[in-house]
């Protein structure tokens, strides 16, 4: 990261939610200068204590995130430009990991064979579907 | 955000009355976007395969707790967040943070230039939900304002200043503005953020940045 890290971007990295290679920076910085943990404890104990950042506010409730058919649209090209240009904006500029692979998800559903997304969707129910009961 | 909460809200419904079919509706929904997001930081299909089965087991844990007014993809994504925190840990890659600072054995946290103790605004979880709720659809309802008036260089402005925390110089280089638009566009939404969180009398200190000068 050429910029330095921003109280915002310290809060989405506890969330886990921004872009991959700025969580490893922010990783590698922590582990280089073990002192910054002390500030992310700070950010955990305004959280906790309900004070609220508007940013973390605005990425929780994901305000202005496309609606998966919206993000569909974009990559067929079938959006107005300002939309569209806003869009790429969001996941490219923004970093949001939610709508990224939301995208990346549409593309890949062309690109990957049916038996093994079929295969990967049976282990995940396989795995999981003994724990379904009635509530 | 995914489907919208009435579509998602029957889905679980009939999960929570034990249908099969329904489980199975569900992971083929959500499975590949969350495995397009763990993947994106482990860059290992197995390994991001194995944090996916485990949001899928810790959302059936949860279930009976889920709150159905609340969007499944995020909720699906902040469990899938979870996992992949815990494997990064495991694996040595993410550093453990505190949960509390040591800076203060009495546990309290300087809030933008006020000297306020922590207990002072603890308050139930059901009441912080209600402020969250409040000041995101004051935000939502200006959002939807500048999208419906194709206002679309307002809101990268708003985003780049308070989700990702740019500052006002560098959001002015990155949008083609000048510092002074930047600032005019921040007063002004930052104004009618403030006169809706009054108007709902809201307690002023739970939003400490909306009341910082721009």
């Amino acid at each position: 990261m050429s910029r330095p890290v921003s109280a915002a971007q310290w809060e989405a990295y506890l969330d886990e939610a921004l872009p991959p290679e700025e969580m490893a920076a922010v990783e590698d910085a922590l582990r280089r200068r073990p002192e910054l943990a002390e500030a992310l404890a700070e950010i955990n104990g305004r959280r906790d204590a309900g004070i609220y950042s508007l940013g973390g506010i605005w990425r929780q409730t994901r305000l202005t995130c496309p609606t998966r058919d919206q993000l569909g649209s974009y990559l067929l090209g079938a959006l107005p430009e300002g939309f569209c240009s806003y869009i790429r904006f969001h996941i490219q500029t923004v970093g949001c990991r939610y709508c990224a692979a939301n995208v990346e998800d549409l593309r890949r559903a062309g690109r990957d064979t049916e038996a093994t997304t079929e295969a990967r969707r049976r282990k995940f129910f396989r795995s999981s579907a003994g724990l379904i009961k009635r509530y | 955000m995914g489907q919208s909460p009435s579509t998602d809200a029957i889905l679980i419904q009939r999960i929570r009355a034990g249908e099969t079919d329904a489980w199975n509706d569900l992971i083929k929904q959500f499975e590949g976007r969350l495995l397009a997001y763990v993947f994106a930081r482990l860059r290992s299909q197995s390994a991001s395969e194995d944090v996916v089965q485990e949001t899928f087991v810790g959302f059936l844990t949860s279930l009976p707790n889920y709150d159905l007014s609340r969007p499944l993809e995020s909720y699906l994504f902040s469990i899938a967040a979870h996992k992949l925190t815990d494997h990064l840990r495991r694996e040595g890659r993410r550093p453990t943070v505190p949960l509390v600072s040591n800076k203060d054995s009495q546990g309290t946290w300087d809030v933008a230039g006020r000297q306020r103790a922590a207990s002072s605004v603890m308050r139930s979880g059901e009441r912080r939900n209600l402020e969250i709720e409040a000041l995101s659809q004051a935000l939502r309802q200006q959002i939807e304002a500048w999208r419906s008036q194709g206002e679309w260089t307002k809101i990268q402005c708003m985003e780049l200043l308070f989700v990702r925390g740019t500052s006002n110089k560098q959001v002015a280089a990155d949008l083609g503005l000048t510092e002074q638009q930047v600032a005019n566009f921040k007063f002004d939404f930052l104004a009618k953020i403030r006169k809706s969180v009054r108007h709902q009398k809201l307690p002023r200190d739970v939003f400490p940045e909306l009341h910082e000068s721009s």
